[in-house]
């Protein structure tokens, strides 16, 4: 496999995942691009990868912990609160859907995630559980849990919109 | 009722894009190659210019932070939307020239100042209008304020500038505010 054709073909759905990851559009696209860059530098171990994305998105998802880590003993935030506030920023991204990505942002972040690898990866539960480093029960559980709460916070709506 | 949840979320994919060309990716993957194969001093100080090398090579439209080795994230960001739409991200108050250049080469007539109050004095720009056209133009995404600890956010809206009036984003005592001025060669460059 040719690394543009995969970039090409990937860059969106890990923006994606990493974005509802980090709730931040432009820090995720740094980190996306900063992993890409790190594929293409391993591209030989990379592309035998038994899926190439889930590396992308867990370098990227790693990069990210080191540096709210780094962050954290060099300035004195972000706290807590303030990673769960970026969200908001997010606004940036006109064209998604602001209902489902406020929704998506309310679960829990391991929630989160189970659902980017499961519906924006299309990963199958294994390697899910693989990326995340639970068991491929807890990633079901997880996607059970979050599908319930995403029903019962859009799915009311759905329904009132409609015609009786 | 799951299956029509699964499909609105899954829709999802196609509506966020990541900009960045491959041709900028592969630029700063031989640089993360280079990294790893210069080991000890030598290593050392192929790190700062790969750093450098960077600032042009993966981000032309941010400058990079200067936290070491690692995910990368810029001091500011830059993004220009389909529909003309100018999203600033600022996260450290370095390279005002650089975002100013990156603004103007988007179409923008921009003024950018980063310091302190008495820098501000020698702000060569005007102000335009009573602020109400303000509202228009920007839209605060995060709070106006010190980008330390988190971003100052804002969107920019080139179609509500009126005629003569530029953007200029400034900075006092550490402050991120912008306002409209009035456009000049020495303030916004045309």
């Amino acid at each position: 496999m040719d690394f543009a054709e995969f970039y090409r073909g990937s860059k969106d759905e890990c923006l994606l995942t990493v974005l509802v990851s980090v709730g931040d559009h432009d820090t995720a696209q740094d980190l996306v691009a900063e992993a890409f860059a790190r594929a293409w530098a391993s591209w030989r171990t990379v592309s035998r990868h038994p899926a190439p994305r889930a590396w992308v998105v867990r370098t990227a998802l790693n990069a990210n912990i080191s540096r709210w880590r780094r962050r954290r003993r060099e300035v004195s935030v972000p706290d807590p609160g303030t990673v769960a506030d970026l969200p908001a920023v997010d606004q940036a991204d006109s064209s998604v859907d602001p209902r489902i990505m406020a929704a998506l942002m309310r679960l829990p972040a391991r929630q989160r995630q189970v659902v980017a690898l499961r519906l924006f990866l299309d990963l199958d539960t294994d390697r899910s559980a693989a990326v995340l480093g639970i068991a491929p029960g807890t990633v079901q559980a997880h996607l059970g849990r979050a599908i319930a709460a995403l029903r019962k916070d859009l799915i009311p709506e759905r329904q009132e919109e409609s015609p009786s | 009722m799951n299956d029509e949840l699964i499909t609105a979320v899954r829709e999802q994919r196609n509506k966020v894009h990541m900009n960045i060309p491959v041709e900028q990716i592969i630029s700063r993957g031989r640089a993360v190659r280079t990294r790893r194969r210069i080991p000890g001093i030598a290593g050392a100080l192929a790190l700062a210019a790969v750093a450098a090398f960077a600032v042009t090579a993966l981000l032309p439209a941010s400058h990079q932070s200067g936290h070491g080795p690692g995910a990368q994230l810029a001091a500011w960001t830059v993004t220009k939307q389909a529909d003309g739409t100018v999203y600033v991200t600022i996260r450290e108050l370095r390279d005002p020239a650089g975002l100013q250049s990156k603004l103007r080469a988007d179409g923008l007539p921009a003024s950018v100042i980063f310091g302190n109050s008495s820098n501000a004095e020698t702000n060569p720009c005007q102000s335009y209008g009573d602020g109400a056209e303000l509202q228009k133009v920007f839209t605060f995404l995060a709070p106006p304020g010190p980008p330390q600890g988190h971003s100052s956010a804002m969107a920019i809206h080139p179609s509500a500038l009126p005629g003569g009036a530029g953007v200029q984003i400034i900075t006092s005592q550490s402050q991120v505010g912008a306002h409209l001025v009035t456009t000049s060669q020495g303030c916004t460059g045309s």
